[in-house]
């Protein structure tokens, strides 16, 4: 009778035993894919925040640390341009015109007719060698930012800057680095998908609102020697649904660290 | 009543049955999460910012004899030995066979061998750990073989081997190699754009690779990044500012949690000594050594660099980094170059200086061509150094101008010789320049 007791106790005892190693196992099981899933857990967060964007880019890329020295190509041609009233700054290399015949745009012809302003020689100087960075552009301002094989360069040594007032381009401001040299070999960059959810996760995307841009262009980290270095940035605009306010952020795309400056995309050097 | 009592036994059996199959599971499982958790290190979220464990083991020459002579190649826009590694990633490799060992003219044969290329690492790794690197669960697994260099022919499709060469013990291992090609390889050596003529020679204390003629080198300049000591203590104390009792004397500070770690903070050399008196396991096989080290190492310096793992003594147990230029290792004024690392049944102690290389600059300086290294040990031995008394010889970088401008240093290249077990550049030896006249 007492054996029959005992056996009952241990039946107990490792029914129970059994029990917990099944919840254990269970558990252990969860840990492996919460550990996997994590960013797309992020990436569902983010849905659920109304927060909108299209899809995330996960592929890494490559880039250079770029450095470049002060130049005066810009001076030594301006005697090519007609039609525009010029100056140019010996400090700050840069050239500011007032057109002689504004440029009447319209939203939807404005880079039609602006990028045949700038194929021709008169009109700017180098004229080819930029774009339309519609990221760094508002309302009365629009900007080309200069690109080579490279990349793109988001910054303001680099771009042309129209005024716009009264649907007309009346003057424009230009900058131009010539000669990049790539200074140390090729270096892994963050992918747009990275650099979305640690913005994410440093709570520096609102609620209710949408990612409408996210480029990755080269842009001043610092002087030195009488040269400006440059870097791979992550520019992301930031749409704010309920005050329908632009705010660009910047992430430094080799180290992935957010760099918290200036609101106005173009620059976070202090200068 | 005896029905009941074999349903309760019946029951009873399978209830132990049942939990020694799960404690079984558990236990596998248990060790198989683990290893997973191990692999997240380098891609989990909070290590994204850190320089990957395959960045900092990795060799550091890539060697490509062409069928007519042996050079050292290297691509200053894109480094050929991390995408070679990358290509490696894709191969499949049977286990590692010894083919010889202690045979040192044997050996010279096969570090010559035509059509070749070879990574050669600073230091002796093991194989386990390339199988690590490399994502191969089977090497992981397979015995451990120590090795400096990774040989593979091209061009010759009888040789379908991978070598393995140890330069200390004179021994190749071999395993077999398949899903492999060597064009896309062959590709990469044809885009480099420094090209050395190189010769490897025997020498009392090793292997030395001999620059037959006079080589060009550029000079770099690097921002200098110069750390406070309280940027350290936050990530290697990992606790609270509150807990932590300093004191100085003179330009000596020292930083102490308890009686159990404790950070010195030379201010006058700008060189750290941590210790931590709990960590007090020895690293039992190389991978675990490694990885260890580099948890530390990448602890101390995270951000972008140019970290190599430059020397392991798995005797003393201490590894030794280097950061990096150009595939040259950069020699500053410390001993102990870049980080040093011990672990001991005391404590583990890890050394470093507070100056790190961050941003490249265009350097303002003129590239630099240094002699031969047949004359640069006809120097030596003039100056009463005899090549028997060369433990290592190679090119590296030294810090120049500092003073100049605080926060730009300039990188010059020159030879470095160990001679009675320190390195010193040829200048300080002989009180010459390295450089071509």
């Amino acid at each position: 009778m007492d054996f029959r007791r005992i056996e009952i106790i241990f039946l107990v005892v490792f029914l129970s035993l059994d029990a917990f190693l099944l919840v254990s196992f269970h558990n252990s099981q969860q840990v492996i894919s919460n550990s996997t899933s994590g960013v797309t857990s992020t990436v569902t967060d983010m849905r659920k925040r109304n927060i909108s964007f299209g899809k995330l880019d996960k592929t890494t890329g490559n880039a250079y640390y770029l450095g470049a020295q002060p130049d005066n190509v810009l001076a030594s041609n301006i005697s090519q341009l007609r039609g525009q009233e010029v100056q140019y700054n010996q400090t700050t290399h840069k050239i500011t015109s007032t057109l002689t015949d504004p440029i009447s745009i319209t939203s939807s012809n404005k880079v039609t007719k602006l990028d045949k302003f700038l194929k021709n020689k008169t009109n700017i100087i180098k004229g080819k060698a930029y774009e339309y960075a519609p990221q760094l552009s508002s309302k009365t301002s629009i900007v080309y930012a200069e690109t080579s094989d490279l990349g793109d360069m988001y910054d303001k040594t680099g771009q042309i800057v129209f005024s716009v007032a009264n649907n007309r381009v009346i003057s424009y401001t230009q900058t131009y680095v010539n000669n990049l040299q790539i200074l140390h070999e090729k270096q892994a960059t963050k992918s747009e998908r990275d650099v979305i959810t640690t913005l994410y996760s440093n709570s520096e995307i609102p609620n209710n609102s949408k990612i409408s841009y996210a480029n990755m262009a080269y842009t001043k980290l610092l002087t030195a020697k009488n040269s400006t270095i440059y870097i791979p940035v992550w520019f992301i605009t930031i749409h704010n649904k309920d005050s329908k306010v632009d705010t660009i952020k910047k992430v430094n795309a080799f180290t992935g660290n957010i760099i918290k400056t200036s609101t106005n995309g173009d620059d976070y050097s202090n200068e | 009543m005896k029905f009941s009592r074999l349903i309760i036994q019946i029951f009873l059996v399978v209830a132990v049955v049942t939990s020694l199959i799960l404690s079984f599971f558990i236990w596998t499982n248990t060790a198989r999460y683990q290893r997973g958790r191990d692999v997240d290190v380098s891609t989990s979220d909070v290590d994204k910012n850190k320089i990957p464990i395959d960045q900092v083991i990795s060799p550091t020459q890539v060697i490509w004899q062409d069928g007519k002579d042996q050079r050292l190649i290297y691509n200053n826009e894109d480094n050929i030995s991390m995408n070679i590694q990358k290509i490696i990633k894709n191969w499949e490799f049977d286990n590692f066979k010894r083919v010889f060992t202690k045979d040192g003219a044997r050996y010279q044969r096969m570090i010559q061998r035509k059509n070749a290329i070879q990574l050669v690492y600073p230091t002796n790794i093991s194989s386990q750990t390339l199988g690590y690197l490399i994502g191969d669960k089977e090497m992981q697994k397979s015995p451990d073989n120590r090795f400096n260099r990774i040989i593979f022919t091209v061009n010759n499709s009888k040789d379908n081997y991978i070598y393995l060469g140890n330069d200390s013990t004179y021994s190749v291992y071999r395993a077999k190699v398949s899903n492999a090609s060597s064009a896309p390889i062959l590709k990469l050596a044809r885009k480099s754009n420094i090209d050395l003529p190189v010769r490897f020679q025997m020498m009392k204390h090793g292997i030395v690779t001999f620059y037959t003629e006079p080589i060009k080198l550029k000079t770099y300049s690097y921002v200098l990044n110069e750390k406070q000591d309280s940027e350290y203590t936050t990530s290697l104390f990992d606790t609270d500012s509150s807990d932590i009792v300093t004191s100085t004397d003179g330009n000596i500070y020292s930083y102490n949690v308890g009686e159990s770690k404790r950070l010195v903070s030379d201010h006058a050399k700008g060189e750290l000594t941590f210790s931590d008196y709990t960590d007090t396991s020895v690293p039992k096989d190389w991978l675990t050594f490694f990885q260890r080290g580099y948890k530390k190492a990448t602890n101390i310096q995270s951000s972008v660099s140019n970290l190599r793992l430059y020397n392991a003594n798995w005797k003393e147990k201490t590894l030794i980094y280097r950061e990096y230029v150009e595939g040259f290792p950069i020699f500053k004024k410390s001993e102990f170059g870049s980080i040093k690392i011990s672990f001991s049944r005391n404590g583990s102690s890890e050394s470093f200086l507070n100056k790190v290389l961050e941003v490249p600059v265009p350097s303002d300086q003129n590239s630099v061509t240094l002699k031969s290294t047949t004359s640069i040990m006809k120097s030596l031995e003039t100056a009463g150094y005899s090549p028997n008394d060369v433990q290592k010889l190679e090119i590296g970088y030294q810090w120049t101008n500092e003073e100049d401008q605080n926060d730009v240093v300039d990188l010059e290249p020159t030879y470095y010789i160990k001679i009675n077990d320190h390195w010193r550049s040829f200048e300080n030896w002989t009180n010459e320049s390295a450089e071509e006249e």
